[in-house]
């Protein structure tokens, strides 16, 4: 059985200092370390398990500038079979809408069963192109799913956590998009060694997209209000433990 | 048969079992190298699949025992880039091994917070390209980033300051030495920061350069080819000591022992130099103890070898607890050690066997910081 996995270069933002761009529409890329986003790789996870059952291609689809690559290459070397880049300059550019169109106009085409993508990406987390992707695709979707079983190439059993700690579990039929939360697998490791052997692999590079016009506009990132401070508490271990379970206690916490 | 069991000369292992003997894993952990040698070499000549070599420190004792020249540690790191060059490691340890890719430590912490150990106090020349230094001071991941090895960064930074010793740092370029990487089997990787660490100090004009930790200290020592002296950094003190251009008083009236760091005694054979600089230190020379197991028989931390991002499963206590209760029998107050990771796994263990109020742990350089300049912050 065959997967599509589309995957996204995101900027790793979680200790990194973020400046915002002069233009107020993107953070400032300098200093900033990309990598594939987190969602995106356990998505990838999935279908590089399903092919170990199943057999079958696992190709990976990304919009984005050549630096794109990197990422792309770090798919082939843990396993993804074919690799297709559509070339778009600057991707914050793009709606979700947009990209979703982009995607859709190249694995309308392929050959697959399942397309899986990430939840949500970490950057600008709107949680949409899976949804929408869908729907171009005139396939149906699951989202935010967190556990797959699957007896045959057929159909999957797909469990989706919900509020309050409950889990959904349906069935789906085949071929279908499924957006893939973390946690799902455990991602495997691309070594170097791989990945400089993945560089001889073929990436398809769609270099002039008919780009579809964008229905949401950006209009300005902000840094947030600053808000109440934080309390840092002061002493020894014992003295600032007595002090957070007082404070726990005095908030109802505990 | 596999061009690993001929390079490591497995098939002239004579099943002895010094090297399970020594190993200082087999006994909390399903390891034995004599066990996975013989099912190599009897069952079948396939690579083993066992994840057992995980638990592998590379301390090299079973190395260093073994009679018959078999390159054991050596076996069990190939065994280990095998299974890295399928993907399937722990996610503890693959995740130190991407952020060495994207941030050039395993931390997981940014490459712009590298220079953040340096305090207000702390007076640290950061070199720009071309420019030189007598000494240049590799701090290590570590040193850079754990609020507690910080401190070792900062007292080594204020003694070399205090000897007038010409030395600067790298700053936020400085890249994870690798050592860690070899020895998980990362070998890919490793090769990659070789070759881009000898082109970044090739930007740069100095005589030697210091470690504070040994495992730096030993890949670049010996899995480099770098045109200047490398010092671990309580050699380059003796050094400084033996010239008098460091004073030190003895003040220390408490009874030391140090434990030696698999890297910086049984894989470099400097054993002296730490213990040099703490009699030094010590009011009355007999209270330098020593454990029982000491120098080349030291009992590892298993703070190595990647076992930093590794936790193994074992009902027995772990070394670094069995190593503090070994130093509470002999009477020892303080446990001076010279090495980040031993710093670490060794003060786990003080907490872990509550024992707080008896023994401390303490690297060499924060031991002299506190001699000589006591009246600073320089705490317990």
């Amino acid at each position: 059985m065959n997967s599509v996995v589309c995957i996204k270069r995101v900027p790793e933002t979680a200790e990194a200092t973020l400046k915002i761009a002069p233009d107020g529409k993107k953070l400032e890329e300098e200093n900033l370390v990309f990598s594939l986003n987190d969602a995106d790789n356990y998505a990838l996870e999935q279908a590089l398990l399903l092919q170990e059952e199943f057999d079958g291609d696992v190709t990976v689809i990304s919009v984005g500038p050549p630096e794109t690559d990197e990422i792309i290459r770090m798919a082939l070397a843990k396993g993804a079979t074919n690799a297709i880049r559509i070339h778009h300059d600057d991707i914050s550019k793009l709606d979700a809408s947009a990209v979703a169109s982009l995607l859709a106009e190249q694995i309308k085409d392929l050959d697959y069963d399942v397309v899986f993508t990430g939840a949500f990406a970490s950057d600008d987390a709107f949680s949409l192109v899976g949804t929408m992707l869908a729907r171009k695709l005139e396939i149906p979707h699951i989202t935010m799913a967190i556990e797959m079983k699957q007896d045959d190439e057929d159909e999957a059993e797909i469990s989706r956590e919900l509020e309050g700690g409950l889990i959904a579990k349906y069935r789906i039929k085949f071929p279908a998009v499924i957006t893939v939360q973390t946690g799902m697998n455990e991602p495997r490791y691309a070594s170097i060694l791989g990945i400089k052997r993945a560089s001889q692999k073929e990436v398809d590079v769609v270099d002039d997209p008919t780009i579809p016009e964008n229905k949401v506009q950006l209009e300005k990132i902000s840094y947030p209000p600053e808000g109440k401070k934080a309390e840092i508490l002061s002493g020894t271990p014992e003295e600032t433990s007595s002090r957070l379970a007082e404070i726990l206690k005095q908030k109802g916490i505990i | 048969m596999h061009k690993l069991l001929i390079k490591n000369e497995l098939l002239g292992c004579i099943q002895c079992g010094r090297c399970s003997a020594g190993c200082p894993v087999s006994l909390r952990t399903a390891l034995s190298p004599r066990k996975l040698i013989y099912k190599n070499l009897r069952e079948s000549r396939k690579l083993p699949k066992s994840q057992d070599i995980w638990s592998c420190t590379t301390c090299r004792t079973c190395q260093q025992r073994c009679p018959k020249g078999v390159s054991v540690m050596d076996y069990i790191i190939g065994l280990r880039s095998y299974q890295v060059e399928r993907g399937k490691i722990e996610p503890t340890m693959r995740d130190a091994l991407e952020s060495i890719l994207k941030h050039g430590n395993p931390w997981g912490r940014p490459r712009e917070k590298r220079t953040q150990w340096i305090d207000d106090e702390t007076d640290v020349r950061i070199l720009s390209e071309g420019e030189e230094t007598d000494v240049l001071l590799y701090v290590g991941c570590t040193p850079a980033y754990d609020p507690e090895i910080q401190k070792s960064a900062r007292a080594l930074a204020k003694i070399l300051n205090d000897a007038d010793v010409d030395f600067a740092i790298i700053g936020n370029d400085e890249s994870c030495c690798g050592n860690e990487v070899k020895r998980m089997g990362e070998l890919g990787l490793f090769e990659m920061l070789v070759e881009e660490n000898t082109a970044l100090f090739k930007k740069y004009k100095f005589n030697t350069m210091i470690t504070i930790s040994p495992h730096c200290y030993n890949t670049f020592k010996n899995e480099y080819a770098l045109d200047f002296e490398v010092l671990h950094y309580t050699q380059f003190l003796k050094k400084l000591l033996d010239e008098g251009k460091l004073q030190i008083s003895a003040s220390i009236d408490k009874k030391v022992v140090f434990h030696d760091p698999c890297f910086l005694g049984k894989q470099n054979d400097e054993y002296d130099a730490p213990r040099e600089l703490l009699k030094y230190l010590l009011t009355d020379e007999d209270n330098l103890l020593e454990f029982g197991r000491n120098r080349e028989r030291s009992l590892c931390c298993e703070g190595g070898g990647g076992r930093m991002w590794l936790e193994v499963e074992s009902e027995s206590p772990r070394n670094a607890e069995i190593r503090i209760d070994d130093a509470k029998s002999i009477g020892a107050e303080i446990v001076a050690t010279s090495c980040p990771f031993c710093q670490l796994t060794l003060n786990d263990a003080v907490k872990t066997t509550k024992s707080e109020d008896k023994i401390r742990v303490v690297d060499i350089c924060s031991l002299i910081a506190e001699n000589k300049f006591e009246e600073t912050e320089m705490e317990e």
